[in-house]
């Protein structure tokens, strides 16, 4: 139940966020890329939040309630549905049809996510501050 | 005729300051000071005990750390504070008698 | 000597704390598919005679997301404001009780 527990889960709660916006990042830079090493177009990503419990460095092995609370990024999924397909006989990646591939990002939805994202982020830094600061209140007790 | 003058007994002295044989009067000072001193101590251990855990990452809030070392280092104060004061008045009182 | 109002004082901040911590899980869980937002019954609890560790709750009225998440960040956001600023209160209060007691036995001194 102690408070100190809370910075671990504002922290962990902080990296989950900031590999959200890292990957919608990752999305939106590659847009329009149709060439990648591995061959094909880029596939857009996706992150998926998972709730972990939170070790902290000072936490007792012997203790009694469990750390729960905080979060991880589980996995990133790449998308494997079809690319979409547009008819740009000239360019350089186009197949035999004239049809080029390109990746199935839609921009506007990742930037809304990303700004939820950083919404996120921020109430995490918002908890830590908080949290800091009633632990010094508590020191204060000690004046 | 006066009256015959009667010895002189030995001045009766308070029982607050009968010698330490003479301890469990009820209500008597030597009764008060051991349970002072007892919850002294008892205080004393818990705060030890509420920091400890704190330390060991038990999960003990910091504040119910810190209120118990407050709780002690008060009581402290005070039975400090009280037993000046009875060591004084009894070095008053000692000076009065001769 | 500290014990009437200090003890509830202190019961208050253990509460406010545990209620924090919640807060702080719900906040870095906002995004998670699947998680419900957990709380405490605060005045339940403060005026229950039960001095441990409080009971984790559901909280009713929250709308579910797509995703099955339930976090309001609005309402997350407001009660650690509001958290904060009850134990930063509640610890003010008793360090002027805790000052109160010391300057009474200051005071003997000398006297």
């Amino acid at each position: 139940m102690s408070l100190f527990s809370v910075l671990s889960i504002g922290a962990s709660g902080m990296q989950a966020q900031r590999s959200r916006a890292e990957v919608l990042v990752e999305n939106l830079a590659n847009a329009e890329t149709t060439r990648t090493p591995e061959g094909g177009p880029y596939r857009r990503k996706d992150v998926v939040f998972e709730s972990t419990d939170v070790t902290s460095p000072f936490a007792s092995i012997f203790q009694a309630q469990v750390q729960g609370g905080g979060v991880a990024i589980s996995e990133v999924v790449t998308d494997t549905s079809d690319p979409e397909r547009r008819y740009m006989p000239g360019h350089p990646d186009a197949d035999k049809d004239g049809y080029v591939a390109f990746p199935n990002v839609k921009p506007a939805e990742d930037m809304v996510d990303l700004m939820g994202a950083a919404r996120g982020y921020e109430a995490n830094v918002a908890a830590i501050g908080a949290v800091k600061d009633m632990i010094q209140r508590s020191i204060d007790l000690l004046r | 005729m006066a009256a015959p003058i009667l010895p002189i007994s030995p001045a009766a002295l308070p029982s607050a300051i009968r010698p330490a044989g003479a301890a469990n009067s009820p209500g008597g000072f030597q009764e008060v000071f051991s349970s002072a001193v007892q919850q002294v101590e008892s205080l004393r251990k818990d705060a030890s005990a509420s920091v400890g855990r704190f330390l060991s990452g038990e999960g003990e809030e910091l504040h119910t750390a810190v209120m118990a070392t407050n709780r002690a280092e008060l009581s402290f104060d005070l039975f400090l504070q009280t037993r000046n004061k009875v060591v004084s008045a009894y070095q008053e009182i000692m000076k009065m008698q001769l | 000597m500290l014990d009437a109002v200090a003890g509830q004082l202190e019961r208050y901040m253990d509460l406010l704390s545990a209620r924090q911590k919640l807060v702080a899980s719900n906040i870095a869980n906002a995004d998670t598919p699947g998680y419900q937002t957990r709380d405490i019954d605060f005045q339940g609890e403060f005026h229950a005679a039960w001095r441990g560790a409080p009971q984790v709750q559901q909280v009713a009225g929250l709308a579910n997301k797509n995703d099955g998440n339930n976090v309001s960040l609005d309402r997350e956001s407001r009660l650690l404001a509001e958290n904060a600023l009850r134990f930063n209160l509640a610890s003010g209060l008793l360090r002027a009780e805790i000052q109160q007691v010391r300057s009474a036995i200051k005071e003997g001194q000398g006297a």
